[in-house]
């Protein structure tokens, strides 16, 4: 019996093998997909999934923010007054850092200084070294693998010495396995904190003094409640620092909540939010639901075909049970050929879409256990889902219609197979939605409403301030250089932050402004607004009082909301008086994530350690070589980097461009499944009423209401889906957007694009075989009736 | 072997009843050769679907084989189907997927005879049938006559005590439909009790005895002798 199932499998494939692609080639891209996006969605959702990670806490600050950074006192204090603690670290981590090995420059990222308790909290897996002393002396780094093969290729790199920053010269004292790409903190060279102890002295004890990338680390003793810690902090910082409990926390975050907890989003870490996820495992679902939708109609479609056989078998006895069994068996055999070929699409295209998605995965992930077990459930989830349905209609012919041929009249109502279109139609315009919400949001975050100009600006760093002006004058003697500013960063470059009180305004507690130091040109080069009073001026050394300029947000902090009104106006700059001479309209210098915040711009030449160029849009890869070339005849001890501002803008959005990059890959592959199954529906729409369109051409029916005759359907079809999709669609992407400090409305143009598209989508996916039934010599068609 | 009593079968569509078979009463003995004849219309398939257990009457009693089957579930009505009936239409309904001897041997699977036994049996019904030499062919690789040969060897495999045949000849050519015909008084008179509907009063005359319908009433009996 088996046999005879298994044969006329085959049969039937071969003999229908345009139906057998749609469905398996449906299916595999259905099944590669799922299982590209369990794969991503796992990474990220293991993120730090060190084996120790559910003792793990990183000591954070809470004052006026959220800030991931705490002092380097905090360390101390705490392994002095929290014996109970396993271990205490902390780390300093730097995005970048400059690197020579035997007269090699190298700019490396993702380097720290930190401890020897690091190790002891993080399991590293050490090649060699030892993990308790590696980071205990000073001039001692520990680096991965493959910086090691990167920097000596085979050899052994212990004892080697490394220079960092033209300054310090370190010894390897470890080498470890490279990282996972799922770390928050993705380290490749670890030095010791020893190292630079004593230009750290003064940073040791001050609660305020909070570098960018000062992490502090704890690990909890085994079964100890983290409560336990966090209810002894308000006395630990009362007696540390006198800080008042109500206005300063220390809230210890749990490691594996550090990818996700949008409050702490800088700019060195953007969380990124678990909904994003689960949104992609939607993703995944509605493709594997529409895949299933392919095969659950083309096969209830040719149950017509096969209804005679399956007359014959229950003439000849075959109870309908084993008729269930046999359909079920050849949806079996077809699922498997689809799981056989999507796994091994899957297989070959991980690492292609892990670099679209900014994720790295292994296609040895494929062959885990849980990921095996994952793929049996699916595969069996597919069975039922596409098969059950299917074998149930198609055995429940009676056999003397199916041998009389009954059993094809097309029912009028609203069948099951023109709902599952409708499901699929719905399916893709929600995908459509989604893709143009998220198009907009990206354009929005990257393009619009900045305050600031970005085009072709290049920033990169000035190592010397007093060649500043010796590098100023040969920049301008470029003609492809069309401007020059000098600052601590351009608007995006977010470092500096200060107290700011105005007791004549009523702002008596100290708040929080950002700071950015910057040149008479800057405001003019990068097209800030101003609203009222001066730009920044060249500073006199001599004066007193520090001439600054307020944007929108600090004077309506003053409660002043004319910009005029606030020139003149006084305010308490760290702890200095300052004036305001100007002010200018907001503009974004983070991301959109956040709302924006209080920002002074002021004239200090010894913070200018960044120059900005603005450069001709003609041949601007030979203006960046010439600046380069001019750069480094200043600074031979160095290393040009440069960064376009358009580029650092969208570095804050990454996680966000994944998601994008994930919705036009899988929106497209789940809308060309469902045209892979429309275009076999029609087929078969088709084929079923030959006889109906002969008919009608023999009385006179012109071809374009042939066409119309099947399109009329779609329409309605694609209409119902569309007051389905529409309200889905706009909720969910509502709701994404509430991510988002700043976000586009959901305007009425998406939706129209939406079902626009439908519509176009399934005319190209219908017109080539309805012309085809429509230009059929009707004499041929009836005669085969 | 088969006493039909009183058999009426009606079709309904919401506006109209037509009576398929009113008040029917038929005898048919085992051994017996019976060809129904009648016009388009007159009951002659409902009649053979309900004989063949493909369907069931509405009122009436049906014994086959002293059992009362009127009402029986279909799943019961399957079981005594294929061990005891074999059909043959008029436009074969062999499997187009399925060689000859897959055809012939797919009854014996349905009955559950072991794989070894099926060859045997599937073999020697080719052979009496003359379409040994065919049996890796597909149907539409066979003309007509071929067919039916097949589609006659697939009804016999499984030795049923009754054959049901509706048009047996309807699709062949006079030569061809001969053929079938003495296949059928072959079997017949090696013990088969044969009830074969029929337009062709020619192909009627192999029978012992014919029942002429008219809308779902016998009107006449014919004993040929």
């Amino acid at each position: 019996m088996l046999r005879n199932y298994v044969i006329i499998t085959f049969r039937n494939i071969r003999r229908n093998l345009s139906y057998a692609f749609l469905n398996v080639f449906g299916l595999t891209l259905g099944i590669a997909s799922c299982l590209v996006i369990f794969l991503i969605v796992r990474n990220e959702l293991n993120y730090d999934d060190y084996s120790k990670a559910d003792r793990i806490y990183r000591v954070t600050l809470n004052a006026i923010d959220f800030n991931s950074n705490v002092a380097l006192a905090v360390a101390p204090a705490m392994r002095n007054d929290f014996p109970e603690l396993e271990q205490v670290s902390q780390v300093m981590y730097s995005h970048e850092v400059m690197i020579k090995v035997n007269n090699n420059h190298f700019r490396e990222n993702d380097f720290a200084f930190t401890d020897e308790h690091f190790p002891a909290i993080f399991n590293l897996r050490w090649i060699s070294g030892d993990p308790k002393t590696a980071l205990k002396e000073p001039n001692s780094i520990v680096i991965t693998e493959s910086i090691a093969k990167k920097y000596y290729g085979d050899k052994n790199p212990m004892g080697e010495i490394i220079n960092l920053e033209n300054e310090i010269n370190v010894k390897v004292t470890g080498v470890i396995q490279d990282l996972p790409g799922n770390r928050s903190l993705p380290l490749k060279m670890f030095v010791s904190i020893e190292t630079i102890k004593n230009q750290l002295k003064n940073q040791m004890s001050n609660f305020w003094n909070i570098g960018g990338g000062y992490f502090t680390f704890i690990l909890l003793p085994q079964h100890y409640s983290i409560q336990r810690i966090q209810h002894k902090i308000p006395a630990f910082l009362h007696k540390n620092w006198n800080l008042d409990p109500k206005e300063v926390r220390l809230p210890l975050q749990p490691l594996k909540d550090i990818h996700f907890d949008q409050r702490y989003i800088n700019n060195i870490v953007t969380p990124t939010s678990k909904d994003t996820y689960y949104a992609l495992f939607g993703v995944a679902l509605l493709i594997i639901i529409t895949a299933c939708i392919n095969f659950i109609n083309l096969a209830t479609a040719q149950a017509i075909k096969r209804a005679k056989e399956v007359g014959v078998r229950k003439v000849l006895g075959a109870h309908r049970s084993q008729l269930v069994k046999q359909f079920m068996g050849e949806t079996t055999v077809l699922i498997l050929i689809a799981l056989v070929l999507g796994v091994g699409i899957a297989a070959t295209f991980l690492s292609q879409a892990g670099t679209w998605l900014n994720v790295k995965i292994d296609a040895s992930e494929l062959a885990q256990p849980l990921v095996i077990g994952v793929i049996a459930a699916l595969t069996i989830l597919v069975i039922l889902l596409a098969g059950l349905y299917p074998a149930f209609v198609q055995s429940a012919y009676r056999p003397i219609d199916s041998l009389k041929n009954q059993t094809g009249t097309p029912s009028k109502g609203f069948t099951l197979r023109k709902g599952l279109v409708v499901a699929q139609f719905a399916i893709s315009q929600i995908l459509i939605v989604g893709t143009l919400v998220v198009a907009h949001q990206m354009d929005f975050f990257e393009n619009q409403d900045l305050g600031f100009n970005k085009d072709a600006i290049i920033s990169f760093y000035v190592p010397n301030n007093a060649k500043k002006d010796v590098l100023e004058h040969a920049l301008s003697n470029n003609p492809d250089v069309k401007q020059i500013a000098f600052s601590s960063g351009a608007p995006s470059y977010n470092n500096n932050f200060a107290g700011f009180s105005a007791p004549d305004h009523g702002v008596i507690k100290d708040d929080v402004t950002e700071m950015k130091f910057v040149d008479e040109n800057y405001i003019n080069m990068f097209g800030l607004k101003m609203l009222a009073g001066q730009k920044v001026n060249k500073a006199n050394p001599k004066d007193t009082v520090q001439n600054i300029v307020a944007n929108e947000t600090l004077i309506h902090k003053l409660s002043i909301m004319d910009p005029e009104k606030a020139v003149g106006q006084r305010i308490v700059l760290n702890g200095r008086p300052a004036n305001i001479i100007g002010v200018v309209q907001d503009f974004q210098s983070e991301s959109k994530h956040k709302k924006r915040r209080a920002c002074v711009l002021m004239y200090y030449a010894d913070a200018f350690f960044m120059a900005n160029v603005k450069l001709q849009p003609r041949a601007m890869s030979n203006t960046i070589d010439d600046i380069n070339k001019t750069w480094t005849a200043l600074f031979p001890d160095n290393l040009f980097e440069y960064q376009f501002l358009d580029e650092h803008i969208a570095s804050f959005y990454t996680q966000e461009q994944k998601v994008y990059t994930a919705f036009k890959l899988f929106s497209s592959i789940a809308i060309l499944i469902g045209c892979l199954g429309l275009y076999g529906l029609i087929s078969f729409a088709a084929a079923q009423r030959t006889r109906e369109v002969g008919i009608r051409k023999v009385l006179g029916a012109p071809l374009i209401s042939i066409v119309g005759l099947f399109s009329k359907e779609f329409i309605l079809l694609i209409s119902i889906a569309f007051f389905i999709a529409a309200p889905i669609g706009y909720y969910a992407m509502h709701n994404w957007l509430q991510n988002y400090a700043y976000h586009i409305n959901i305007g009425v143009g998406t939706f129209l694009i939406a079902i626009a598209a439908s519509f176009i989508i399934a005319a190209i996916t219908i017109s080539y075989q309805t012309i085809k039934a429509a230009l059929v010599n009707p004499v041929n068609s009836l005669r085969n009736e | 072997m088969i006493k039909i009593t009183n058999l009426e079968k009606f079709y309904r569509t919401e506006e109209v009843e037509t009576i398929a078979l009113n008040k029917l009463s038929i005898e048919v003995k085992t051994g017996e050769f019976v060809a129904i004849m009648g016009p388009s219309g007159c009951g002659k398939s409902t009649l053979l679907n309900i004989l063949g257990m493909l369907d069931d009457p509405d009122e009436g009693s049906y014994v086959f084989n002293g059992i009362e089957v009127a009402h029986f579930t279909e799943r019961k009505r399957a079981d005594l189907r294929k061990h005891n009936i074999g059909f043959v239409f008029q436009s074969f309904n062999l499997i187009d997927e399925l060689t000859v001897f897959e055809n012939v041997e797919l009854p014996l699977i349905y009955t559950g005879v072991p794989s070894s036994e099926r060859v045997k049996r599937v073999e020697e019904v080719l052979d009496k049938m003359q379409i040994m030499h065919r049996r890796n062919h597909y149907p539409q690789q066979l003309s007509g006559g071929q067919q039916q040969r097949v589609a006659i060897a697939r009804a016999v495999v499984n030795k049923p005590k009754l054959i049901l045949a509706d048009e047996p000849t309807g699709n062949l050519d006079s030569s061809n439909g001969n053929d079938v015909m003495e296949l059928l008084t072959d079997l017949n008179e090696q013990g088969t009790t044969i009830i074969m509907v029929t337009h062709s009063e020619h192909d009627a005359r192999y029978s012992h005895r014919i029942i002429r319908l008219l809308d779902g009433q016998t009107v006449m009996e014919n004993i040929m002798i």
